[in-house]
């Protein structure tokens, strides 16, 4: 019945994760600033050598292993960073100069741009598909490749994921934990996919959206 | 151990309904453990998207409350009051969510600054026009057309130039086959209900609704033969439907949340030459969330009309509905459009244009796109309007481009591109630089530019107003 209806009360007057002391799935998608701050990764290593003269470092993996999260948390170390995502279905944008220089997806270079860049001398950070390390030498780069993804690490699941969900804290007080046993089995299941794991996850809380207890991760 | 804490109280308890565009009050509480100078504690009226699409955000209003020291143990309270977005509304689904939050932010030199950030909820008391406003991304259709007949005559070229190159006759197997697949679609989905059915009109009388209330419309049938049908079907329905990530990563999430169907005819047969006419009426329930488009987050209403023809294709359109609110006249204003969008002439991408006589300065233009920079419509009205205007400019450099872009026109030859920003606002900007100055902006570094040059439109994929420096 028209001005009667009680169909969608909660879409906008509700807290849906306000019983668990969450303000949002703390599964969904970040901005790159938040992915950054909660990036559970040692660049240590990483940020030590990128002050050498004409060095690159290339990370190698598969889609949800980490690339982006690295070259984010070193561009929130070293703010003269400069990142470029390379999008698959649009020309090359504008690169700017960056200290390093941080390109995603950098199999997509095109050859007169990857010319451009190569021989700037810039310091590089690459996130690739594809092995660069030949051209990069051809311009005189001496090349540090990190391949990603061989294995999952399930205490770096948990703190990784932990983390996530105390950065969707509503207020002070407890907040759901995600428990070690629950990130081994997230390992066994997905291996070193950490997006699948989210998205799993994601699916997982929202359907104990307005529910009470206790939050289950794993059925 | 954290130099300083932040915390938020809203005047509101947290379950308050606020209205949009309405003012919001609270108190921004710090506590300093240790002494600290603080660049500005800044406090922040903004919507969020959070569920599986990638984050849309906006600003509504920013303020500064406090510059100076904090020393050991001081606590200090800083009323504040925001103006709310007026659009979008506070939305909780499956995938789609919105939020309002006061953000706010202790600048700290060299540390990492302290924040906080509560959520609010906010219903719209804008009226339809003002939501469509901002809602409607503009659309490119001229350059959706140019792309489409790009691909055309690329694909023709690179199958042909095999073709010829390779002596083969594979690429035009391809090409064939491609084009019998679209040729196919078009013959199922278009060609051969019309065959039957002819013109087939159906709308609603208006595009939008308010929740509560119907929607009317028609569907109208002159077949040119007899023609028997199965039924004639209505399905009104509601999706979310949020992308995440970009390029190859690119992922879309659709939920069905809704779904009203209706037969509008049963088993019958429609009479050649004869107009037959059925009402379409959908009721939306008063509650029901409003039509959202924020890129990749959008709830839409859509209702597909369906013919079902035994042993031959359907018909079937898809109209969409957009749900706006109806609005309370006069309670809520819309943002005043900047003197310069009421007086310039539209499209203003002419070769020179002289500076208005009130002569508006850059930083009053900067400030004017800075305020509507989360606002497509508006950004794109107000960049029109100063396309062509010639201004004196004080730009502070951030860093130099290796490569502008391949479809950058605005590059002088032998000339090249940085990144800056405006003063105050810091609206971003991409300066392109003449040759013969590369020498004055490589010195400069990161200190302010001073110096002429005309605008020359929005580099939306960097959300930058370009401007070319004037060769003096």
């Amino acid at each position: 019945m028209i001005g009667q209806s009680t169909i969608f009360p909660k879409v906008r007057c509700g807290r849906p994760w306000g019983w668990c002391n969450l303000f949002r799935n703390p599964f969904g998608e970040l901005t790159p600033d938040e992915r950054a701050e909660l990036a559970v990764v040692d660049i240590s290593e990483i940020v030590g050598v990128l002050n050498q003269p004409r060095i690159a470092i290339q990370f190698i993996g598969e889609c949800g292993r980490g690339k982006t999260t690295r070259m984010l948390a070193i561009g929130k170390e070293l703010p003269e960073a400069a990142y470029v995502y390379l999008e698959e279905d649009r020309p090359c944008g504008a690169i700017p100069t960056g200290y390093p220089l941080m390109i995603d997806e950098a199999q997509r270079l095109p050859r007169s741009v990857m010319r451009t860049i190569f021989s700037s001398g810039l310091t590089l950070v690459l996130a690739t598909h594809r092995d660069l390390s030949r051209p990069l030498r051809s311009f005189g780069y001496r090349v540090k490749t990190y391949r990603l993804g061989r294995d999952g690490d399930a205490n770096l699941i948990w703190e990784c994921l932990n983390r996530r969900i105390e950065a969707s804290r509503l207020n002070a007080g407890p907040i759901p934990v995600l428990s070690r046993a629950d990130a081994a089995e997230l390992v066994r299941q997905f291996g070193s996919d950490i997006r699948a794991m989210e998205s799993y996850l994601y699916d997982q809380v929202q359907k104990q959206v307005y529910s009470d207890g206790e939050m289950r991760f794993i059925d | 151990m954290a130099k300083c804490d932040l915390s938020i109280e809203l005047e509101k308890e947290p379950e308050f309904l606020h209205d949009g565009g309405a003012t919001i009050r609270g108190t921004l509480h710090v506590h300093v453990d240790k002494g600290v100078s603080c660049s500005g504690l800044v406090v922040e009226s903004v919507w969020r998207t959070h569920g599986q699409g990638n984050v849309a955000k906006g600003t509504a209003e920013s303020k500064t409350l406090f510059k100076g020291e904090w020393t050991e143990g001081q606590s200090e309270s800083y009323p504040f009051e925001l103006s709310i977005a007026e659009w979008p509304p506070s939305y909780h689904g499956r995938y789609l969510n919105i939020d309002h939050y006061i953000d706010a932010r202790a600048k700290i030199p060299w540390s990492f600054d302290p924040k906080a950030s509560v959520p609010f909820l906010m219903r719209p008391t804008c009226n339809r026009e003002q939501a469509i406003a901002s809602t409607k991304v503009p659309t490119k259709q001229l350059a959706r057309w140019a792309i489409g007949l790009f691909v055309v005559i690329w694909s023709v070229s690179f199958f042909g130039g095999f073709a010829v190159a390779g002596k083969s006759i594979v690429p035009f197997v391809l090409l064939t086959l491609v084009m019998l697949v679209a040729g196919g679609f078009y013959l199922f989905r278009v060609f051969l209900p019309r065959y039957l059915l002819g013109e087939v009109v159906c709308d609603f009388a208006t595009a939008s609704v308010a929740p509560g209330q119907q929607a009317q419309g028609e569907l109208v049938v002159r077949p040119r033969r007899n023609v028997s049908i199965n039924s004639i079907s209505m399905t009104f329905s509601a999706r979310e439907e949020c992308v995440s990530g970009s390029g190859s990563n690119r992922k879309t999430h659709k939920h069905l949340f809704y779904e009203q169907k209706e037969q509008l005819e049963g088993p019958t047969t429609l009479n050649a030459n004869k107009e037959h006419r059925f009402d379409l009426s959908v009721s939306l329930p008063s509650d029901a969330p409003y039509s959202i488009d924020l890129t990749d987050n959008k709830l839409i209403w859509s209702t597909d009309l369906r013919i079902d023809i035994p042993r031959w294709p359907d018909w079937h359109k898809a109209i969409p509905l957009e749900v706006l609110p109806s609005g309370k006249a006069g309670q809520v204003q819309g943002k005043p459009l900047p003197e310069i969008m009421a007086g310039a002439a539209p499209g203003g991408r002419g070769p020179e244009r002289a500076m208005p006589s009130d002569s508006i300065t850059f930083d009053e233009t900067a400030g004017h796109l800075w305020a509507v920079r989360d606002d497509p419509s508006q950004r794109e009205m107000l960049v029109d309007a100063v396309t062509g205007l010639t201004f004196q400019i004080s730009a502070r450099v951030e860093r130099r481009l290796l490569y502008a872009g391949s479809d950058d026109p605005h590059v002088f030859d032998g000339g090249y591109a940085v990144w800056a920003n405006a003063e105050d606002p810091p609206l971003p900007l991409v300066l392109y630089v003449p040759h013969h100055l590369a020498d004055e902006f490589e010195q400069i570094g990161r200190e302010l530019w001073h110096g002429q040059g005309k605008i020359l439109g929005w580099d939306d994929r960097h959300e930058r107003l370009q401007i070319r420096v004037d060769a003096l």
